[in-house]
């Protein structure tokens, strides 16, 4: 999977997760960006990624990402 | 030893001389010599031994970890979970040992109406330690921070053990992470402005606990102590007068915490960002002790959440409800753990059942009628970013906030509801004053300094809203007025803090969790 294929599914994912579909997220988007992205939504992200990719991000990765970028960094490292 | 006597500001004077003379190589050894001079002035010695078995389980556990980590087999990724797992146990029985005995002996006290036999225990007769409730938390932190392999263990226990008993913190916190306070271990250069910065924040700090905090301690404490004498009005005064005491108690312990720590040139996280300029309950909790939020949101909501009945009862939901009801049925439940992990952390039954059951609920209360509230203001067109409309989320939030914490200020759950009752009472004779403001121990001069205090908070807080820190403006200014501002602050607390021979200087109300 490339880095642009990952962009694609999550940006799917995430219009999905905050019922919105103006959504394009970058690698530099964080929760600032997204009005309704808070710490609950955030878990929900997390466990809708989980189910788009087919695997668990380790919790230590969940609490530590810090924009999208790192979201793909680590959807690469897991998807390998 | 407290962080307002001279004696600590001698061992201040003494270890800054110490510490930028020493090798840079051994300025953490300085630091932990300067944190047990501390602990031993400020705390019985003995309880040095709790932070020691603290910080040997999480050194213990770190070191067993990243043996088993290493050699990356199923079996051996058990035996990590069950390293961290007895780690964080035993901190936890520890501190309920020692920090958590109204909970026992409340359940021996119920267990015992029900089994006669069953004996009513007691508090046992050592103290705990200085500062358990945020070091345990930092030490679990820590442990579970190397299950995640977040950070690297830390293999010299020594300085494993500065991380824990870094002397600034052990008052009231804050509760650090030790990817944020691994600087202790790096080399630091004197810095002038890391002095200027230090001492005007421990000076600021200073003025909030004993020019403000203390004054209105003494008509808070006054009223609640003697609710015959001071009725009418008087208790739902102390209401909403305690939470400025308690922020200028808390934020002040933090401005002098905050403000050592950045003259070693260590920088600590902030505890408070303007809490009452929130327009919610939730932003509120976002800028109130906010390491102690994040602590909890980390390592508790987040896994909570992400464990499999939440996930479970989630999925249940979204097959019963709309998606948007589905969404708050596992937030509900998450944020019910989060607000009894954090009752509990509190140490006392008034914590869990008053204040951690009244700021759940409004938060719940505040987010079902969220969708609600936005209709009514389309519909009544109120510009929900106008000035009066901000006022008013902000007067409502300081309201929510008074509420709840009138458990705070009771010393148990019976207290409290007694506290309810008087407030209750007191709401058909509102408008009459019973009981003078002399007979609390205040002077009109006093009200005079509080009501300066509070001016002055307002301003600092608005120059912390638009530039980050209020110092931050202040350096963009002239010497001439910098010097002026200071050197009155300075006169200020000398001349109006509550310190000295007739004058009893309050606790922290933070210090004894």
């Amino acid at each position: 999977m490339t880095r642009e294929e990952a962009f694609v599914r999550l940006n799917k994912v995430f219009r999905e997760v905050f019922d919105d579909e103006s959504i394009t997220v970058g690698e530099a988007t964080t929760s600032e960006d997204i009005e309704d992205w808070d710490s609950f939504e955030h878990i929900n992200l997390v466990v809708a990624v989980e189910n788009e990719f087919s695997f668990k991000i380790p919790m230590g990765k969940v609490v530590t990402m810090k924009n999208v970028g790192e979201m793909v960094d680590i959807i690469l490292e897991l998807g390998k | 030893m407290t962080v307002t006597s001279l004696g600590y500001y001698a061992l201040l004077l003494v270890g800054i001389a110490l510490y930028y003379a020493l090798p840079k190589q051994g300025q953490w050894v300085m630091l932990l010599l300067l944190s047990m001079v501390f602990y031993f002035c400020a705390a019985p010695a003995y309880t040095i031994l709790f932070l020691l078995a603290s910080a040997f389980f999480a050194y213990v556990a770190g070191i067993a970890m990243d043996r088993e980590g290493a050699n990356g087999l199923s079996a051996h990724r058990k035996a990590v979970a069950g390293i961290t797992v007895a780690a964080v146990v035993l901190n936890i029985l520890l501190w309920f040992l020692l920090k958590g005995s109204s909970f026992w002996m409340v359940g021996s006290r119920l267990l015992h109406r029900l089994i006669p036999a069953f004996p009513q225990l007691r508090a046992l007769p050592i103290a705990g330690a200085l500062g358990m409730g945020y070091y345990t938390a930092q030490v679990i932190g820590y442990i579970i921070d190397c299950y995640w392999g977040t950070i690297k263990p830390q293999r010299n226990f020594l300085k494993l053990f500065l991380f824990v008993s870094f002397f600034p913190q052990l008052t009231v916190g804050p509760i650090s992470r030790y990817s944020q306070l691994e600087c202790l271990y790096e080399r630091h250069r004197f810095s002038y402005q890391n002095l200027c910065f230090g001492a005007q924040r421990i000076l600021w700090g200073v003025f909030k606990k004993l020019v403000i905090s203390d004054r209105v301690g003494l008509i808070v404490s006054g009223i609640w102590a003697d609710t015959g004498t001071f009725g009418g009005v008087w208790p739902w005064v102390a209401v909403f007068l305690y939470p400025l005491q308690i922020y200028t108690d808390f934020s002040g312990c933090m401005d002098i915490v905050l403000g050592s720590a950045e003259l070693f040139d260590i920088h600590m996280p902030e505890n408070f960002k303007n809490p009452f300029f929130s327009r919610t309950v939730q932003e509120f909790w976002q800028r109130w002790h906010i390491t102690l939020g994040a602590w909890a949101k980390d390592y508790v909501y987040y896994p909570v959440l992400k464990s499999k009945p939440i996930l479970a009862i989630g999925k249940w939901a979204r097959k019963h409800f709309s998606k948007k009801t589905a969404k708050k049925i596992p937030w509900l439940v998450g944020m019910a753990v989060l607000w009894f992990v954090m009752g509990f952390w509190h140490g006392s039954m008034r914590h869990i059942a008053g204040v951690s059951a009244w700021f759940w609920t409004m938060l719940v209360v505040s987010e079902l009628c969220a969708p609600l509230m936005e209709k009514a203001t389309a519909r009544l067109h109120i510009d929900t970013e106008s000035t009066s409309w901000i006022l008013f989320q902000r007067v409502r939030t300081y309201v929510i906030y008074s509420l709840g914490c009138v458990f705070f200020t009771a010393d148990s759950l019976t207290h409290s509801i007694d506290h309810v009752k008087t407030l209750a009472g007191a709401l058909g004779s509102l408008t009459s004053f019973q009981g003078t403001i002399a007979g609390l121990g205040v002077t009109y001069a006093d009200i005079n300094v509080i009501i300066i205090g509070v001016l002055a908070l307002v301003i600092v807080a608005i120059l912390r809203e638009k530039y980050g820190y209020a110092r931050t403006w202040m350096q963009g200014q002239i010497l001439p007025f910098r010097w002026t501002v200071w050197l009155l602050l300075f006169i200020i607390t000398v001349l109006c803090g509550m310190y000295g021979p007739g004058f009893n200087a309050q606790d922290f109300i933070y210090e004894q969790f």
